[in-house]
């Protein structure tokens, strides 16, 4: 299990443009990622949702708060001392062509960090080639066709299916895949997005899945948590199917707003949050963060800070102090279908 | 709708039964665009032919290599090197088939009469000049003598996209956001008073709200200009919001088009209805959703012979291996295959 413990981050800007401060990638956020469970965080760019990935893969340190890995405090430990826990937690990157060494076969790819594990488990005889069939079946793979093959002679798909391969080497705990199917072509995305749900059964992995679509979201974690993140914090959370159908936090009903309609198929829904002009990452008033794009915010958002807080009695939770319910998600076309 | 069912090759067949060839703005026929593989010359687009009905905004989706993009860049007679127009016409409203237009004309038309919003237009403006300077480059290179005019046309249609004009136009493009450079490509597209916009994966690189808010402006300003409009993407989603009619790509040709809601509603090739049922979808059983086997083509894996989405079909017979399928036409729908020409008899 995984948690993080009032993270925060913050990037220093360079002086006179920004004036002093930087930016505030993360304020104080709490994540737990369960065994065998799916974590989802959506939110716009610059909302800290690659941040945070990066900081439980250990590719970034954190200024406050603590990670708790499996029950160790990263913060009581050196840096040096942090790597084996973070290995545990492996990132699938965005990119799928620019993850692999184009110089080096998959064969060789997937060799390097095989004979780390192999040397860390005592293993001899051919078990890492056994390792590596095996490895490439579990998602999706022919062996015989991909091993001698360099990246570029592989689709984006199976670029990706490889980059999973890759991370699943070390035998992780946790992938963490940040938009891992944005480059993706759209024909083989479903596919790449079925076998993250898959590998939570099979290898009793769990998934954290980072987007700004929440439809991916929706289907890769699926029975698990959402998190909706803006400028730095945890604006709503819960059951993400829960969440999805009825969002409390006027961001996260814009978000859903936001996704485009399709026609014939779908009918608009009756509510429509539109936030008000873009993301100012330099306004730093107090009250609520949102409060400059809410078309809802009254007078006491600007002078206080809602806090996460539950909703009713349920696990769900949200940070505002005026939420309400409204029925954003596009209903299915209710009218026969003309053909 | 329906009844009437008929069948025709590509290439006569919009002209033939559509009925709105008044309607329709820019008129592609038979279009086949080729490039020069190591096995031979390949068509990367093969036999298209689409309408742009006026007033309307069209959607052309396809995945990576469809030749959704050569489609369109073959609009401003812009096909790149070793591209070649091996038969086919561009007929655009006044002025003409467009594929024999050259040198200047061509040069006046492009930006002219015919605005394009560049796939990733974020990183086409140049970073080293003030958006403002390089609007009034885009004018003298169109020979646009009056610069107040321009300049203030250019604030109009910033201040349209619920931007504020004088900050944009003193503004280096890396002042801007996404969404934001996406807007100045529209403004630039349409600032020389163009009656065709064509966009290329509009919405891209941006993130779900940046991407809400252009579509919304590509909605007002198709409305408000009167434009005969074209966007170009991957993404139903996009497409399904936003367009009047839309036509599917893949491998090179258009394997089906027609109305957007009913083409969404009731999709009749095996690719569109592959496409929709691997999208992740917002409502509705995520369990339904299934991926589409196989992999898009490339130039050189395109089936040369009998239907190229075969391969990949659930549906495929013996008849599809032959001969590439025909395109039915019922009302305003068109498709091209056997299996679902079948079902619906």
């Amino acid at each position: 299990m995984i948690e993080a413990r009032g993270i925060t981050r913050t990037f220093a800007a360079r002086r006179g443009l920004l004036g002093r401060g930087g930016v505030r990638a993360l304020r104080g956020v709490d994540i737990t990622i369960p065994d065998r469970g799916a974590v989802s965080f959506i939110g716009e760019s610059g909302c800290g949702k690659t941040t945070l990935g990066r900081i439980m893969c250990g590719l970034d340190g954190f200024d406050d708060g603590d990670l708790v890995i499996n029950g160790q405090s990263m913060a009581a430990l050196k840096p040096r001392a942090r790597a084996p826990y973070h290995r545990k937690i492996q990132m699938i990157h965005q990119d799928p062509y620019s993850a692999l060494n184009p110089t080096r076969t998959i064969g060789q790819i997937l060799a390097d960090p095989l004979g780390l594990r192999a040397r860390q488990l005592g293993a001899s005889g051919n078990w890492l080639e056994e390792r590596r069939s095996e490895l490439l079946q579990l998602v999706g793979l022919d062996p015989d066709y991909v091993l001698p093959r360099y990246p570029h002679m592989l689709s984006g798909g199976m670029r990706q299916r490889a980059v999973i391969a890759r991370a699943l080497t070390v035998d992780p705990e946790v992938l963490v895949a940040d938009e891992a199917v944005s480059m993706i072509d759209v024909s083989l995305r479903l596919g790449i997005l079925q076998l993250l749900r898959e590998l939570r059964e099979r290898v009793g992995v769990s998934v954290l899945f980072i987007t700004h679509d929440v439809a991916t979201a929706r289907y890769v974690g699926h029975g698990g948590q959402l998190y909706v993140l803006y400028r730095g914090e945890v604006i709503e959370r819960g059951d993400t199917d829960t969440v999805i159908r009825h969002p409390a936090h006027p961001y996260t009903q814009s978000l859903l707003s936001a996704i485009p309609l399709l026609r014939g198929i779908e009918d608009p829904a009756p509510d429509r949050v539109v936030p008000k002009g873009p993301l100012d990452e330099r306004h730093d008033a107090p009250g609520c963060l949102f409060e400059p794009r809410c078309p809802f915010a009254e007078d006491d958002c600007r002078a206080e800070s809602p806090v996460l807080a539950r909703l009713g009695g349920t696990e769900q939770a949200h940070a505002c102090l005026h939420p309400a319910s409204r029925s954003v998600v596009p209903v299915p076309a209710g009218s026969a279908t003309t053909d | 709708m329906g009844g009437e069912t008929s069948e025709a090759t590509l290439a006569d067949s919009t002209a033939g039964s559509r009925g709105d060839q008044d309607g329709a703005a820019v008129r592609i026929r038979d279009l086949t665009i080729s490039f020069p593989t190591p096995a031979g010359p390949r068509a990367a687009v093969s036999g298209v032919s689409l309408d742009l009905t006026r007033g309307k905004i069209t959607g052309l989706v396809g995945e990576s290599g469809s030749g959704k993009s050569t489609l369109a860049l073959s609009l401003l007679n812009a096909v790149q090197a070793p591209g070649r127009v091996v038969s086919g016409s561009v007929e655009i409203d006044t002025i003409g088939n467009v594929l024999t237009v050259k040198g200047a004309e061509l040069r006046r038309l492009r930006g002219g009469a015919l605005g394009y919003v560049f796939q990733a237009s974020q990183n086409s403006l140049n970073p080293l000049k003030q958006v403002g300077k390089q609007l009034l480059d885009l004018g003298r290179s169109h020979g646009v003598r009056d610069k107040a005019a321009l300049l203030h046309r250019a604030r109009l249609l910033i201040d349209e996209m619920g931007l504020d004009a004088e900050r944009v136009l003193a503004s280096y493009q890396h002042e801007l956001s996404g969404g934001m450079r996406q807007r100045v490509g529209i403004v630039f597209a349409l600032v020389l008073n163009a009656h065709v916009l064509i966009l290329d994966e509009p919405t891209t690189a941006l993130d779900v709200l940046s991407q809400a808010s252009v579509l919304e402006i590509v909605k007002k300003v198709h409305r408000e200009h009167g434009l005969t409009t074209l966007i170009i993407s991957h993404d139903v989603g996009v497409i399904g919001d936003v367009t009047d009619r839309m036509a599917v790509m893949y491998a090179g040709r258009i394997v089906e088009d027609g109305p957007t809601p009913e083409l969404l509603a009731s999709p009749k090739h095996p690719y569109t209805r592959g496409l929709l049922n691997a999208m992740p979808r917002i409502t509705g059983d995520i369990a339904k959703a299934q991926p589409l086997p196989g992999r898009p083509p490339d130039l050189s894996s395109i089936p040369r012979e009998g239907c190229v989405f075969r391969p990949r079909c659930a549906l495929a017979t013996d008849e599809c291996a032959a001969v590439e399928p025909p395109v039915t036409t019922i009302g305003v729908r068109r498709f091209a295959c056997y299996v679902t020409a079948g079902e619906v008899r």
